[in-house]
């Protein structure tokens, strides 16, 4: 393979590792803005993806199954954002139910839409098409015009205001005449929203295919971004082109010959996720997290 | 035309605790005036001003504003209606710059940023407006709150106490807005219990004890003395039987001592002063003065930011809890939610926190002897009459006088030699107030050395040997209770210096700093 | 007086067992509702799952040999959420654990030294795996949310490595070799799954009990998760507790490993995919949370779980609902355990006719 070759390969591939990560990551920080946290992303991912593909190839309508994604995951940041802003659940355990609930749902639906075990591939008609000529996913572009408009969103305009007041002192929000429950909720829709469109292309996009480890840890180091994002939507989008890039080289250099010889793949699998501990455990100090996240608001 | 704007009557307020706050109070505020609230902590100032707010609702009583009744669900109600407050602590998002905080929750065709410098112009309030609220000092984000509240047409405004944090530079210019926004016919409440303050700025005065109006006046016709007499002014005093102090070596000696609050400001400055084994050393005073991080710097649970605390003998200072009570150190902390119990663990398991690595409670396998921990906590229970439904009930089951009952007798079981009591009598009924008290003076009288820190200016006057009186991180005067006559402790406690007063001529405020 | 309020208290916690029951009775409905749009039948697939967890000897020793493992790594979430920890990084210590027993299968040793030599590499293993978390977490302030989720993919892909790389049974490729006959724990009911891993599982949860209750550290554990101030105050230093219970939670999850290999039939080994050991680590915290996360809550929430694994086994051979749905129903129960007061708000809404929040 010429260098040139090498290198184009490399872009592509970090435009496709960091498209899940920066949705979920922008997402959450979306939510956490807000106060809310969900460490349900693996889980909305997951079930997104899985209906996702169930709603692509049913009609043979990638839009279909991308939208199917989207409103998974809304309708699973509904139940998340009622149970945590409304009736002041705790935030990780709701979270972690929805990961297991996930890892079950999707092996069970698996199983009961098409009779196999553990893996589908769907028809080529459900396949998101790459852009002509850039061989690049529509998603990818769309990604980057999220966590720009939703950094605008946040930073420009009386509701991202309002978002980010909720997560930082309630009260204040509140007495203002803000109804910080109802933010709260909206802030997590639209957060596990955005990780439903990450599900989606992940499992009509990109792998194309839908399994139970289709997110493979991936939710979790959105988790991860969004700290190393310090909790902003651009900078969420740079470290997810770092993040991207680095799962790309290493999955490149894992296949080298050279170094297959040496190291196995399956040892060098664990480096995206060393990476990720190396990441954010050196970032003590430096991010700060909305005042208020993860804590139920009461009202006196 | 009615010049009374703001109308109260008869407010009663129980809290859920049962805690009554207000008594039945009736508050009169005539439009376009400063009208000063005045009270020690406890007496219903700050829960009145809540309701009137829309942060609380009363348990009984009405509100007229403008003649017109009231029933404010929230804050954001009151505000509709023109009412805002500034609490002690803002209600600013620290994250968020001036402009923000100022346009939050209003729709973006309601945000002008022409309308907020034109309203600076006017008022003289001026702030920058794209800093970050954490970067600006407290005055700053004060001022910030008051244009927050002017810009959505606030026409009775509510300041809580606003010159605890202030430099006196800072209040000044405070004072200075106040009359202006009086000027252009703004109603102001201020609550506070600095009688210069009061004195200064107002133009009629209600005075507040205990959940009682004690006093309403011109400010033109008050006098400080008169003031302070109405403010602590006692009622019956429970009367307990002490014996004159024996005091012996001086046991605990704080030098020079320096400690920061929690925003990263002064809250003790440069005290000095010895306890001595034998008697009780009591510190008086309004809180949010500097007592806390007093008592949690002595206590090693606050760094000390310069100075000595010297214990027995030892420079202590900096050293953990543990190391200090090793030494002969008990700590009654003031909130015993937070502190000084463990409320889900069980009466036997808070009965040993803090001793629990004892040897007597140890067995071989580092496993806690549970026969031996019941009994001690059954000692406890009958020592301190303490009414438990048994060891094995959770902390969170004892009514609130015997959790304190409940810490304060596994402070005494650890046989100390110098015990810090921060607010011990706080929230408790007669009885158990009594009873609390009673067994510091038997404390002091087995020669052990008593730090006293109380709100509760009785508790002060009946225990203390010698007792201080603190403002602003520094003490206003040392001196024994029965040299001082209530208007000179109110006096002290509003932040005039002992020698100040002790002086014919007329009382003048401090400078601190 | 006194008495009224103690039993206030003894009200809380029975409406914490019936809030729990709630919960449990919600993920059944939603599941049946699943199935039913999967194509199944609910009512037949939960017949067959009763009858093939209790219903004779046989399966209700495959229940309980379920059950085992599943009580140690409950514990870990336990002991976790004692301190005030989320650790869910069971999953992860338990397939170092399992490691840990791998590479002592594979020395040459005296046959009676096999089985506590693999108990105390094994244990250690994990315990390593979860100071790691601990160590981020209090060094270098690491949500151990996020490091012990990675730490789980780290340790899935190296104990992978060692399956094929390192310790490849040479008779069969899709597992590694096999604890020797005299490391393995007895199988306490012949023709069955169910071995003395049962009994291990059991006395460390009773060890896990004294030391969370009848032990200092266990004291200092409780304190700090409940009140880390009043434990700074009582002197505790809570850095130290937290690193404790992340060391207690990975020798558990360790022991759950080894006790896979040391003591399920048929394969005692690490199978392909580690399939033989996936999941267990967080069905531990499904077990943990009905447990109230007390010790002996796990044991009953553990032979629950236990007899829906083994009863979805018959569900699959009766009535083809695959195995997988007990997960989905697990996590709906973790989603409605997370309600505070599930109770009061039914009953408010039964007052008021709708749901009320204030």
């Amino acid at each position: 393979m010429s260098e040139l070759g090498m290198i184009i390969d490399i872009i592509e591939g970090t435009t496709y590792a960091m498209t899940p990560l920066v949705l979920a990551a922008v997402g959450e920080i979306f939510n956490e803005r807000a106060g809310i946290v969900n460490i349900g992303l693996e889980g909305i991912m997951l079930l997104s993806g899985f209906m996702a593909v169930v709603a692509a190839e049913a009609t043979l309508n990638p839009l279909v199954g991308v939208l199917a994604g989207i409103a998974t995951g809304a309708f699973i940041g509904l139940i998340h954002g009622y149970i945590t802003a409304y009736l002041k659940g705790d935030h990780i355990i709701s979270g972690l139910g929805i990961n297991l609930f996930a890892l079950g749902g999707v092996a069970f639906g698996i199983e009961a839409v098409w009779g196999v075990r553990g893996y589908h591939t769907p028809p080529d008609a459900a396949k998101v098409p790459d852009i002509p000529v850039v061989n690049i996913s529509p998603i990818f572009i769309a990604m980057i015009l999220i966590a720009i408009g939703t950094h605008y969103l946040l930073y420009r305009t009386s509701m991202g205001l309002k978002v980010r007041a909720v997560g930082e002192n309630p009260e204040a929000a509140d007495v203002v005449g803000v109804n910080v429950e109802r933010v709260q909720l909206l802030a997590t829709i639209y957060g596990a929203a955005l990780t439903g469109l990450a599900g989606a292309f992940l499992s009509i996009d990109w792998l194309t295919a839908i399994t139970k480890e289709l997110p493979a840890g991936r939710g979790f180091i959105a988790l991860a971004l969004v700290n190393f994002a310090n909790w902003s939507p651009l900078l969420a989008l740079g470290g997810g082109l770092l993040f991207g890039f680095f799962w790309t080289l290493g999955e490149w250099i894992k296949n080298m010959a050279a170094v297959k010889a040496v190291i196995p793949v399956t040892l060098m699998n664990t480096i995206p996720y060393i990476a990720t501990l190396a990441v954010v455990a050196g970032l003590i100090g430096k991010s700060r997290p909305p005042r208020y996240v993860g804590r139920p608001y009461k009202r006196e | 035309m009615n010049d009374i704007i703001v109308q109260m009557k008869n407010i009663v307020k129980v809290y859920p605790d049962g805690t009554v706050a207000l008594r039945g109070v009736d508050l009169e505020v005539r439009r376009g005036e400063i009208h000063g609230l005045l009270g020690e902590n406890g007496a219903g100032k700050t829960t009145l001003m809540k309701i009137l707010s829309g942060l609380l609702r009363p348990t009984s009583g009405e509100i007229y504003i403008a003649g017109k009744r009231v029933h404010f669900k929230s804050a954001s109600e009151a505000l509709k209606h023109g009412i805002g407050m500034v609490h002690q602590h803002l209600a600013l998002v620290p994250a968020f710059t001036a402009y923000e905080n100022i346009i939050l929750g209003l729709p973006s065709r309601e945000a002008s940023r022409k309308k907020i410098e034109k309203l600076m112009e006017e008022t003289g309030l001026k702030v920058p407006l794209d800093a970050l609220v954490e970067d600006l000092p407290f005055g700053v984000r004060q001022r910030i709150e008051i244009i927050k509240m002017l810009y959505r047409n606030v026409d009775i405004l509510i300041l809580d106490e606003p010159t605890t944090n202030l430099t006196p530079i800072e209040t000044r210019e405070l004072f200075h807005t106040l009359k202006e926004l009086k000027k252009r016919g703004k109603t102001i409440i201020f609550i506070t219990h600095k009688l210069r303050e009061v004195l200064e700025v107002t133009d009629r005065i209600t005075v507040l004890r205990r959940g009682r109006v004690v006093g309403r006046t011109e400010t033109a016709k008050a006098t400080p003395e008169m003031l302070a007499k109405m403010m602590v002014g006692r009622e019956v005093v429970m009367k307990i039987e002490k014996k004159p102090a024996k005091p012996g070596e001086p046991v605990l000696i704080v030098k020079d001592l320096w400690v920061k609050n929690d925003l990263g400001e002064w809250a003790v400055k440069g005290l000095s002063f010895a306890v001595y084994s034998g008697e009780i050393f009591g510190i008086a005073g309004v809180e949010g003065n500097g007592q806390t991080e007093l008592v949690e710097a002595i206590t090693g649970l606050r760094r000390v930011e310069k100075g000595q605390v010297i214990l027995m003998g030892k420079d202590v200072t900096n050293k953990s809890p543990g190391e200090l009570y090793r030494l002969g150190l008990s700590h009654i902390p003031e909130d015993r939610h937070k502190l000084g119990l463990v409320l889900d663990m069980t009466v036997s398991e808070n009965s040993i926190l803090g001793i629990h690595r004892l040897k007597k409670f140890l067995g071989s396998l580092l496993n806690l002897k549970w026969g031996v921990i019941d009994r001690h906590a059954r000692d406890i229970i009958e020592r301190f009459e303490i009414v438990a439904p048994g060891t094995k009930a959770p902390a969170r089951s004892l009514s609130g006088g015997n959790q304190q009952k409940l810490v304060v007798g596994r402070e005494l079981s650890k046989s100390p030699r110098v015990i810090v009591a921060a607010q011990p009598t706080r929230g408790l009924d007669v009885a158990a107030t009594e009873y609390i008290r009673k067994l510091l003076i038997k404390m002091r009288d087995e020669g052990k050395a008593v730090l006293l820190v109380s709100a509760d200016l009785d508790e002060i006057l009946q225990l203390s040997d010698r007792m201080a009186v603190m403002y602003e991180g520094e003490f206003m005067g040392i001196a024994k209770p029965e040299e001082l006559t209530e208007e000179r402790i109110g006096l002290m406690m509003g932040g005039y210096k002992m020698e100040q007063i002790s002086s014919k001529t007329s009382p003048q405020p401090v400078e601190s700093r | 007086m006194p008495g009224s309020r103690f039993w206030i208290v003894l009200k809380e916690e029975l409406g914490r067992l019936a809030e729990i029951l709630i919960a449990v009775l919600v993920g059944f409905v939603i599941a049946g509702i699943l199935m039913w749009l999967g194509g199944y039948d609910p009512i037949a697939a939960y017949i067959a799952m009763f009858e093939f967890s209790f219903s004779d000897p046989y399966y209700l020793a495959t229940t309980l040999s379920f059950a085992a493992p599943i009580m140690l790594t409950a514990i870990t979430f336990a002991v976790g959420v004692r301190a005030g920890l989320f650790n869910i990084g069971a999953e992860g210590q338990l397939y170092m654990g399992a490691l840990g027993a791998v590479i002592v299968a594979s020395w040459a040793l005296p046959g009676p030294l096999y089985l506590p030599l693999a108990i105390i590499v094994g244990s250690l293993m994990g315990a390593v795996w979860g100071l790691a978390a601990g160590l981020l977490k209090v060094y270098r302030e690491v949500n151990e949310v996020v490091s012990t989720i990675m730490l789980n993919w780290i340790a899935f892909w190296v104990v992978e490595y060692a399956r094929v790389y390192i310790y490849p049974n040479p008779i069969d490729a899709s597992k590694t070799i096999s604890m020797p006959p005299a490391g393995r724990l007895p199988i306490l009911i012949k023709g069955t799954e169910l071995s003395a891993s049962l009994i291990v599982s059991l006395v460390f949860v009773g060890i896990a009990f004294y030391l969370l209750w009848y032990m200092v550290l266990g004291y200092e554990i409780r304190a700090t998760g409940l009140n880390p101030s009043a434990a700074r105050y009582g002197g505790i230093n809570p850095k130290k507790a937290m690193l404790w219970a992340f060391i207690i939670g990975g020798i558990a999850s360790g022991l759950a490993g080894v006790c896979e290999i040391a003591g399920r039939p048929p394969s005692y080994a690490i199978t392909t995919g580690l399939s033989n050991l996936m999941g267990l680590g967080f069905d531990g915290i499904t077990v943990s949370l009905l447990g109230a996360n007390h010790p002996f809550g796990i044991i009953p929430a553990a032979i629950f779980i236990g007899a829906l694994y083994s009863g979805a086994r018959g569900m699959q051979i009766v009535t083809g609902v695959p195995l997988e749905m007990v997960k989905a129903v697990q996590g709906i129960i973790i989603i409605a355990l997370a309600v505070p007061g599930i109770i009061r708000l039914i009953r408010s809404k039964i007052r008021r006719g709708g749901v009320k929040v204030v």
